[in-house]
């Protein structure tokens, strides 16, 4: 990680988010988990182009992308909330959220259960 | 005997009136020539005064003011008799006004140097301060003035570290070998518009780790130039250029440009020569181009400022040779991530998540893990974004059976 780190002190935060501190949106949290909607990266800034190959593999929590990114979670945050306006990515904000229209394994499991009770 | 007696004593006169006649010419003469020899040896005195009159009101003072790098002619001598042991005086006091203004210039270089120094360690530890406020606060508005701080305490590095390399201190800093778009941004964060440049699409080019920070501070002082010459609503904007041996980095404002006495005085800094003179930079003092032309002597890049843009300002161009570049394969990639599975979404029928159903009819499930291919057991961070990787794709193999997937933008805000 040291050659991060020295990256890290290369280009500043104010940098990497133009100058902003204010996400355009606060639906995230450190646990959000964020995946990858669109191949195309072409014109985002070199930070974003590595977030979305991190998320490209799969899905990631916003906590674990600012440790990949060497950057702090607000600011990671900042470049996420832009990457959801632009159609980039999309984010599940809570594991029981996501697992809730799971409907049809539900229905699966209440009937092998009940098959099976 | 008496008759004898008066011819005698004529004789006697004769001799001595003829002596005396000789004595008296004789004196006439040598006092004729004493007296020539006196008014000549008066008039070369007197020549002599004024000679050494010019010299110290005249060529002495004028020396002295050349030598204080003031366009003055120095006067030469009146009279040639003079001059070679003038000469000789002026050779000595140009000699010893230039050692002492050396000695000079060394003392308040090695003074400010030290003072730079201690002034960059500071503004170092701030910097390691802020980035662990910024790791550590999540509030925006915290986090806007820590930006803010961090945008101010890194221009004051920038100077404090501009005046160190032009003291002849190293520009400090030792970083890992960069890539040039991130070297570029780097010289972005370090002047105050760093919101008007306007950077190229990344290249694959990477500075080698001895010229990172050089570099840096190179093209943050033109970045600054051209930011601060041009109005405030235009943009600056960086382009790369790959040449036959080496690397361009153009820098483009829309300002009013240089004129040619401003163009002179920065080729001359900009080829290193009489750069490091810290006498000469002028009141308020312009650091610029003295510390390129410093920096690019001591670390073999070229740059100029002698071509008109196009967008109405000065282009300067950062020329990086060869041997200060190298390149980047991808090293900013973090391993773990590799670890995650590659195609995340199941294509189709084939789904290894749920593998037909237990003997009690409960859907069977399995957790897929990197140890199916043989690899070692993941660190803890792998491990955790495997899991969610898994969790992932077992909500999609749910879904898969399902219509499509409208659930799933529920969750965008």
């Amino acid at each position: 990680m040291s050659g991060d780190r020295h990256l890290r002190g290369l280009v500043r935060p104010y940098v990497v988010t133009g100058g902003r501190a204010h996400a355009s949106r606060n639906t995230f949290d450190a646990v959000t988990v964020v995946i990858a909607t669109r191949e195309q990266v072409s014109g985002l800034s070199p930070e974003k182009k590595r977030l979305m190959e991190l998320c490209r593999g799969g899905a990631l929590s916003v906590a674990e992308i600012a440790a990949h990114l060497s950057l702090p979670i607000s600011v990671t945050k900042v470049l996420l909330s832009d990457l959801v306006d632009s159609g980039h990515i999309a984010t599940h904000a809570a594991v029981s959220h996501t697992a809730r229209p799971d409907m049809k394994l539900l229905k699966d499991v209440l009937d092998g259960l009940r098959a099976r009770l | 005997m008496d008759r004898q007696t008066p011819a005698t004593a004529f004789w006697i006169l004769l001799a001595v009136v003829l002596i005396a006649v000789f004595l008296l010419v004789r004196q006439h003469r040598t006092t004729r020539a004493l007296r020539v020899r006196a008014e000549r040896a008066e008039n070369w005195a007197r020549a002599r005064a004024d000679e050494e009159r010019h010299l110290v009101d005249a060529r002495l003072p004028a020396l002295a003011e050349s030598l204080a790098h003031r366009p003055v002619e120095v006067p030469g001598a009146r009279s040639p008799e003079a001059a070679e042991s003038h000469e000789r005086v002026l050779a000595q006091f140009a000699d010893s006004v230039r050692q002492a203004t050396e000695r000079g210039e060394q003392s308040a270089r090695a003074t400010l140097k030290s003072m730079m120094r201690a002034v960059q360690s500071l503004s170092n530890e701030q910097q390691v301060a802020i980035s662990a406020m910024q790791e550590r606060h999540d509030d925006p508005d915290v986090l806007a003035g820590l930006m803010r701080i961090d945008h101010m305490n890194s221009q004051l590095n920038r100077r404090a570290q501009a005046t160190a390399v032009l003291c002849g201190s190293w520009p400090g800093q030792q970083r890992s070998a960069s890539p040039l778009t991130d070297v570029v941004r780097g010289a972005t964060s370090r002047i105050r518009d760093y919101l008007r440049v306007n950077l190229p699409a990344e290249s694959d080019v990477a500075v080698v780790s001895r010229a990172v920070e050089p570099v840096v501070l190179a093209v943050a002082e033109l970045l600054d130039n051209a930011a601060r010459h041009s109005p405030p609503n235009t943009s600056v904007e960086v382009n790369f250029q790959q040449a036959h041996n080496g690397m361009v980095v153009m820098i483009d404002d829309g300002g009013v440009g240089m004129t040619v006495e401003e163009l002179h005085r920065a080729a001359r800094l900009l080829a290193g020569d009489g750069g490091s003179d810290i006498n000469r930079l002028g009141d308020p003092p312009q650091v610029g181009f003295a510390v390129i032309g410093v920096l690019a002597q001591r670390y073999g890049f070229r740059v100029s400022v002698d071509t008109r843009s196009p967008y109405g300002g000065v282009r300067a161009v950062v020329f990086l040779p060869t041997e200060l570049l190298t390149r980047v394969s991808k090293p900013t990639m973090p391993d773990n991530a590799v670890a995650l599975p590659p195609t995340p979404r199941p294509t189709g029928a084939v789904d290894d998540t749920v593998l037909g159903r237990t003997p009690g009819g409960l859907p069977r499930r399995r957790r897929t893990q990197p140890a199916d291919q043989g690899t070692p057991p993941a660190p803890a961070d792998q491990r955790i974004a495997t899991g969610l990787a898994a969790w992932k794709r077992g909500t999609e193999s749910g879904r898969a059976t399902t219509p499509p997937p409208v659930a799933e933008g529920n969750t965008q805000a």
